[in-house]
């Protein structure tokens, strides 16, 4: 086996996992503060990764220097509007109601938000014109990496870290890991639930249209980014699904299962092992780990 | 009892719109009082206290009857957020401490909101002069620590809210008798040193007729008796009942069957 090409794969199976790792720790939030499992977290990412696509457009028509920058920073910007007003038009007024009832309504929110993507952006394949990043790779120790690989890698990771301070600093991150941990006794400090709530949904928007557009600018987007980023699914079972640095894990080892299963499996199965792997790897799991790596630590006292 | 904080006006409380639980239950709180709230397992003093924080109304329950009054302002309708604002901060039962984050990290919380002329720091400083243990703890996990040290947390965390009021629950259950006089004389500092009135649900009965002069006895949804401590230590009943057998080793094995929710029918 040529080992240069099983780096290959691990690296940037590494890089494209901690996209996925990115869309999952939103995912995660939302779940952990509120108990609800958000099913239109894929078109979170298509509506982010449209809406940063036009931005960016629209820049390099005026000639702004770095227009792939600046439209990351107003998607983002976007991002938190979009994410209080989804809270507050669609799930605030659920609030108090069984979770069922809460999930099912994100399955609407998911028709509703691909609805829209298809009548303002249309259902065609666009691309990030021109392109982002340039075809150059990195060579390092013979391991070949793309550009657009190493981007999304440090973009994931300097959010991670942005999140990271953002929980462990501020008094807001600070009433949203209180909340996640017990909401009564959060609320019977005085915390605000629909606050965490919304700040739970701006993060998840903000991580889906980030991890959206790097899945764009690398593969050209469609619907089926929508899709690809439900590969948050395993990866937030495998970590645990109230993890968030299960989440993180959880995506990196979905990204790396893909690339390997691509470069293993391939010759043997042509065709869609690189889709089917991760789903097939997560069935497998959840026999063996029905809640994930770290998922409901319960802390028990001796 | 000049000059009232709290008045519960009779109130109903009912859960799902369905299941009476309170059917007409009236205390009054002095300020800068301590009152204690007694009464059997299911008789509805929990209940009691998140009508007054408005706890209440996350799990499905409402004051359908009667009203609460506090320092002469209507609160039954409104939030727990807004009711904590104005200075009254529930200590739910069980030690709720956020597991995953540290002591210091729990105290904090309740520090949440920014208050004219507070500040984090003096506001630790407060809470670890009075849980000086809390201190030597501070960095540590509070899903790890000690029963009493958790105990100790969540009033701590209760402190940083500035409260006026606090609804403290249960405060001695499952905790060893050294801690819970440790514990008790440390709330009766905060109620002597810093005014806050405070009302105490408990089921040890000779504990809280020895902190607070005055007591409610709760039955099934209703306020049976109410007085002094000091006569009620001398009722017959309430001997019967609670003092005689409350020697706190025996206490504990009464909790431990609390999920049976035993209904011992007394003081009848
Ligand atoms: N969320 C709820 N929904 C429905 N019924 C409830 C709810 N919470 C409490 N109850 C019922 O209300 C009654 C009073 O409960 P409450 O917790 O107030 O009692 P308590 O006096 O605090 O008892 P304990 O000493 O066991 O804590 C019980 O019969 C209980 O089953
Ligand atoms: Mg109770």
């Amino acid at each position: 086996m040529d080992f240069t090409l099983l780096m290959w794969a691990l690296v940037n199976g590494v890089m494209i996992g901690s996209i996925y790792g990115l869309i999952a720790l939103g995912w995660v939030l939302i779940y952990k503060c509120s108990g609800v499992l958000n099913l239109a977290m894929g078109e979170l990412t298509l509506i982010g990764a449209y809406l940063c696509l036009t931005i960016y457009t629209f820049l390099v028509g005026i000639d702004f220097p770095f227009p792939f920058v600046g439209a990351l920073i107003l998607t983002l910007m976007a991002s938190v509007v979009l994410g209080f007003l989804t809270e507050r038009i669609f799930l605030d007024r659920l609030i108090g109601e069984p979770v069922l009832t809460i999930i099912m309504v994100t399955v609407g929110l998911m028709f509703v938000f691909r609805g829209l993507v298809g009548l303002i952006w249309s259902t065609d394949t666009r691309i990030f014109d021109p392109p982002v990043f340039s075809m150059d790779v990195y060579e390092v120790g013979g391991i070949i990496i793309e550009q657009v690989y190493l981007w999304s890698f440090t973009a994931a990771i300097s959010l991670w870290v942005i999140f990271y301070l953002f929980f462990k600093y501020t008094r807001w991150g600070l009433s949203m890991q209180a909340t996640a941990d017990d909401e009564m006794a959060a609320l019977s400090v005085g915390i605000s639930a629909r606050f965490v709530y919304s700040a739970a949904w701006i993060i998840a928007f903000m991580t889906a249209a980030v991890g959206g557009t790097f899945l764009g600018v690398k593969n050209g987007l469609n619907i089926s980014i929508g899709e690809l980023s439900l590969l948050v699914l395993p990866a937030v079972v495998l970590g645990g699904l109230n993890s968030i640095p299960g989440a993180i894990v959880g995506g990196i080892a979905i990204g790396v299962l893909q690339e390997l299963s691509g470069f293993l499996l391939d010759p043997y199965f042509p065709g869609g092992v690189k889709d089917t792997a991760p789903y097939v790897f997560m069935i497998i799991f959840l026999l063996f780990k029905p809640y994930g790596l770290w998922g409901w630590v319960r802390i028990e006292r001796v | 009892m000049s000059d009232t904080i709290l008045k519960i006006n009779n109130i109903e409380v009912k859960y799902h719109e369905v299941i009476l639980v309170l059917k007409g239950v009236s205390i009054e709180i002095p300020r800068s009082g301590i009152v204690a709230l007694l009464g059997a397992n299911g008789a509805g003093k929990s209940t009691t206290l998140k009508s007054i924080s408005g706890l209440l109304k996350h799990e499905d329950g409402a004051v359908t009857d009667g009203n609460i009054e506090f320092e002469g302002q209507r609160i039954d309708r409104k939030s727990a957020e807004e009711i904590s604002r104005m200075g009254i901060v529930q200590v739910i039962e069980g030690r709720r401490v956020f597991e995953h984050l540290t002591v210091e990290e729990n105290i904090k919380v309740g520090g949440h909101r920014r208050q004219k002329g507070f500040s984090v720091k003096d506001g630790l400083e407060r809470v670890y002069h009075y849980f000086p243990r809390l201190k030597e703890k501070r960095n540590e996990v509070a899903g790890f620590v000690s029963g009493g040290e958790q105990q100790m947390t969540v009033v701590g965390r209760a402190l940083m809210t500035l409260p006026k009021l606090i609804l403290l629950d249960e405060p001695s259950m499952g905790l060893a008798p050294m801690l819970i006089h440790e514990i008790f004389n440390i709330i009766t500092l905060l109620n002597k040193e810093q005014g806050i009135s405070i009302l105490l649900v408990e089921q040890n009965a000779k504990l809280a007729l020895n902190v607070s002069p005055y007591a409610y006895v709760m039955e099934n949804g209703r306020i049976v008796m109410d007085d002094t401590s000091e006569t009620l230590r001398e009722n017959p009943d309430i001997k019967d009942f609670y003092l005689g057998m409350t020697d706190i080793g025996s206490r504990k094995s009464f909790r431990e069957i609390k999920h049976y929710k035993r209904r011992k029918r007394w003081l009848s």
